[in-house]
């Protein structure tokens, strides 16, 4: 009997001791993170999340989670399940206009506690811009994308550098029959022509929504001004009339099979621009857009970022994740593989890059005069309609002053109506 | 008495119809988004002037009922023709009763997922044939001209068993001797369609064209998978413009304010249907 009951307190013992064990290891053992991507992003980190696995093995395991292409369908899967409370993701990785809506929305962390002043100034200039939200710091750049002007370099000894400059550029270029077209850009109802767009009035001097004040500046003379250029670029012939239907890769397209002479892109281009197949290979040059000559030229920003979503466990965890995944190693391998442009100003001066990539330099310069896009939770509303009246005036349906004036009331409205304006 | 036994059903449509109406009207006037913390603030109508205002709106309103005539139209012509065809005696009817159902059984979001496919180009058989005979390719869902079509002809090909079967339960409430009386008089086969088919028909025309006109008016889940509302919103419908509102731009007061907009347009249009429908019979009464 006293046997069997040394026994039963034995095996209390060790089940015990198991459970505080078992317990302990549950809470200490690796973490999960678990990140939401669109594809091409979490193809072309695979590579990464491997080798953060490796070198955390046993604290931190990270998990990509690969969502839709469509940058429209990726902020809908994760607002949809955001909405609903908890989401099933640590981190998410964020175009730069959805940042201000995220936060107000309340979904994210403030990201203060694990970057200083000293990471954000180690930034480089427009990769700087709208990571923040009413003054705290919610996302973390990965890669960094802004508007370019590309140049043919065997038609041109160099770029032009006014608005009038490139008409008559390319008008000259296309009487002597050198090229069928002289610039082309994106001229889609879409996002793209909002960010065409927004590098056009700031060239002339105007602004699109000055956040600060809540001013719209739609219908001011600049803003006329530069729809009216954008305009005349179709009337006069130097674009094609079917740029109004244009996307990047419609666009890429033209340019690369030696069509145009000039052409509005995102840097992605220049490697599908160097490519056996192209008929441009080596005869391109980079530069920023055209800009009034009072005025300094604008680049509309383009980036994606990493945010920590609110509800996660791990926090400590996931911000180890983000300073893995933007280390200057790591955007180097982005560069070189992916051609994703860095963020960190330390990269553009490498000398291993700056051998290997010729517009490095000229990638730098452009992020130096980076605008972003109003920082505004009614981002998108706002887009939308610039977006409507720029199409309709571009396809002839309607009068510049007119459509830009509908542009400038309904904008207001919108700000009116949601509270933001009174 | 009767209001008593009538008490909980009535209890039971005001909860599940009335306050979300109530609630929607409410909201209406007022901002409740992202700016406000998602808490609805008074805005005296803006909500309202920015609807009246917003080309968006009456553009897709303009789509929404384009796509209710255009689909319940085809689909209420094509519904007759089968249902006439059913209701005859031949051999294995029953079969092609049961298959003609298939399309209105299927999930809308499967059909219309298989639809982008077949619509697809350069992936989908359309373009496929139209390369073997030569055709140019019309890019189906990418030019705002005519994607509008793919989504009707995708309406039609799944709810006209619907109305097709409306229209049968109807026929079969049609006494044969009728038709053995009208042959007797003489009268030709094709006069008694016009003549005692369709009259008897009627109630149950009107039913299904409510009915579908009501569907067609708030559709949502077809456009959202066929076409995303593109290319360039030239698809986009009412429903889909109100949930874009609310999930994408989190402006929950406009899309309220949408929501309540679009179902004042869509009382006035089946009130017109059946105005129309009820004066032109009550005409007739006079006439003969």
């Amino acid at each position: 009997m006293k046997i069997l009951h040394k026994w039963l307190l034995t095996l209390c013992v060790a089940i015990a001791c198991l459970t505080i064990v078992t317990s302990w290891a549950l809470t200490h053992i690796e973490k999960k993170i678990n990140v939401l991507m669109p594809s091409s992003f979490s193809d072309a980190s695979q590579n990464l999340a491997k080798e953060f696995n490796r070198t955390h093995r046993g604290r931190i395991h990270l998990t990509i989670t690969k969502g839709p292409l469509q940058t429209e369908s990726i902020s809908d899967l994760a607002i949809s399940s955001l909405i609903l409370g908890k989401a099933p993701f640590d981190l998410l990785l964020m175009d730069v206009t959805w940042v201000p809506l995220y936060a107000a929305a309340d979904w994210l962390m403030p990201l203060d506690r694990w970057f200083s002043k000293s990471d954000i100034e180690s930034l480089a200039g427009g990769a700087k811009l709208g990571n923040s939200y009413q003054g705290k710091l919610y996302r973390w750049p990965y890669v960094t994308s802004m508007g370019l002007l590309y140049w043919r370099t065997d038609l041109m000894n160099k770029p032009p550098r006014t608005p009038d400059e490139l008409i008559s550029v390319s008008k000259k270029l296309q009487e002597d029959k050198k090229i069928p077209y002289g610039y082309v850009w994106q001229g889609r109802q879409y996002e793209g022509l909002s960010c065409n767009f927004l590098e056009v009035i700031d060239g002339f001097g105007g602004t699109w929504l000055d956040i600060k004040t809540g001013k719209v500046g739609l219908n001011s003379p600049a803003a006329i001004e530069a729809a009216e250029w954008m305009k005349e670029l179709i009337t006069s012939g130097v674009s094609p009339e079917s740029v109004t239907n244009f996307a990047e890769p419609e666009s890429l397209q033209a340019f690369r099979s030696g069509d145009a002479a000039l052409m509005r892109n995102w840097p992605f281009a220049w490697a599908e621009l160097q490519r056996p197949d192209s008929s441009v290979k080596g005869l391109v040059g980079v530069t920023t857009m055209v800009s009034s000559p009072r005025h300094s030229p604008a680049a509309t920003l383009g980036s994606w970022g990493m945010a920590i979503l609110k509800g996660t466990p791990n926090p400590d965890a996931a911000a180890e994740v983000i300073k893995f995944m933007s280390s200057e190693k790591a955007q180097k391998e982005l560069f070189i593989k992916h051609g994703y442009t860095p963020t960190q100003s330390a990269v553009f001066n490498d000398k291993e890059l700056i051998d290997y990539s010729p517009i490095l330099s000229e990638l730098l310069r452009a992020l130096e005069v980076t605008k972003a896009r109003p920082e505004t939770p009614l981002y998108a509303q706002i887009s939308d309609v610039l977006q409507r009246q720029l199409s309709s005036i571009l396809t002839g349906q309607d009068k510049v002053d007119d459509g830009m004036n509908r542009a400038q009331q309904n904008t207001e409205q919108i700000l009116i109506s949601s509270g933001e304006k009174t | 008495m009767t209001v008593l036994l009538l008490l909980p059903a009535i209890i039971l449509v005001g909860i599940i119809f009335g306050v979300p109406l109530i609630r929607y009207a409410w909201l209406s006037g007022h901002a409740d988004s992202v700016i406000t913390g998602l808490v609805a603030i008074p805005n005296n109508g803006a909500n309202w002037l920015r609807l009246v205002n917003d080309q968006r709106f009456w553009q897709d309103t303009f789509q929404t009922v384009r796509f209710s005539i255009f689909s319940v139209g085809i689909e209420l012509v094509l519904a007759l023709g089968i249902a006439l065809l059913l209701d005859q005696r031949w051999r294995g009817r029953g079969i092609v009763r049961a298959i003609s159902l298939l399309p209105w059984a299927l999930p809308t979001t499967m059909m219309a997922l298989g639809w982008r496919w077949i619509f697809n180009t350069p992936f989908g058989p359309i373009h496929h044939f139209t390369e073997i005979l030569g055709l140019p390719s019309f890019n189906i869902l990418s030019n705002p001209q005519i994607t509008w079509i793919a989504t009707v002809f995708a309406d039609v090909w799944k709810t006209t068993p619907f109305i097709a079967i409306i229209l049968l339960a109807g026929l079969q409430t049609i006494p044969s001797d009728l038709y053995e009386a009208f042959r007797l008089e003489g009268g030709q086969s094709f006069k008694a369609l016009t003549k005692i088919t369709l009259p008897l028909l009627k109630p149950y025309i009107l039913m299904g064209l409510l009915f579908r006109l009501a569907q067609a008016f708030g559709v949502f889940d077809l456009i959202q998978v066929l076409t995303g509302g593109g290319p360039a919103s030239s698809t986009e419908s009412l429903a889909l413009y109100a949930y874009i509102n609310a999930m994408r731009f989190l402006d929950f007061g406009y899309s309220a304010t949408v929501m309540i907009g679009s179902f004042c347009l869509m009382i006035l249009a089946c009130s017109i249907v059946w105005l129309v429908v009820s004066i032109k019979s009550q005409f007739r009464r006079s006439v003969e």
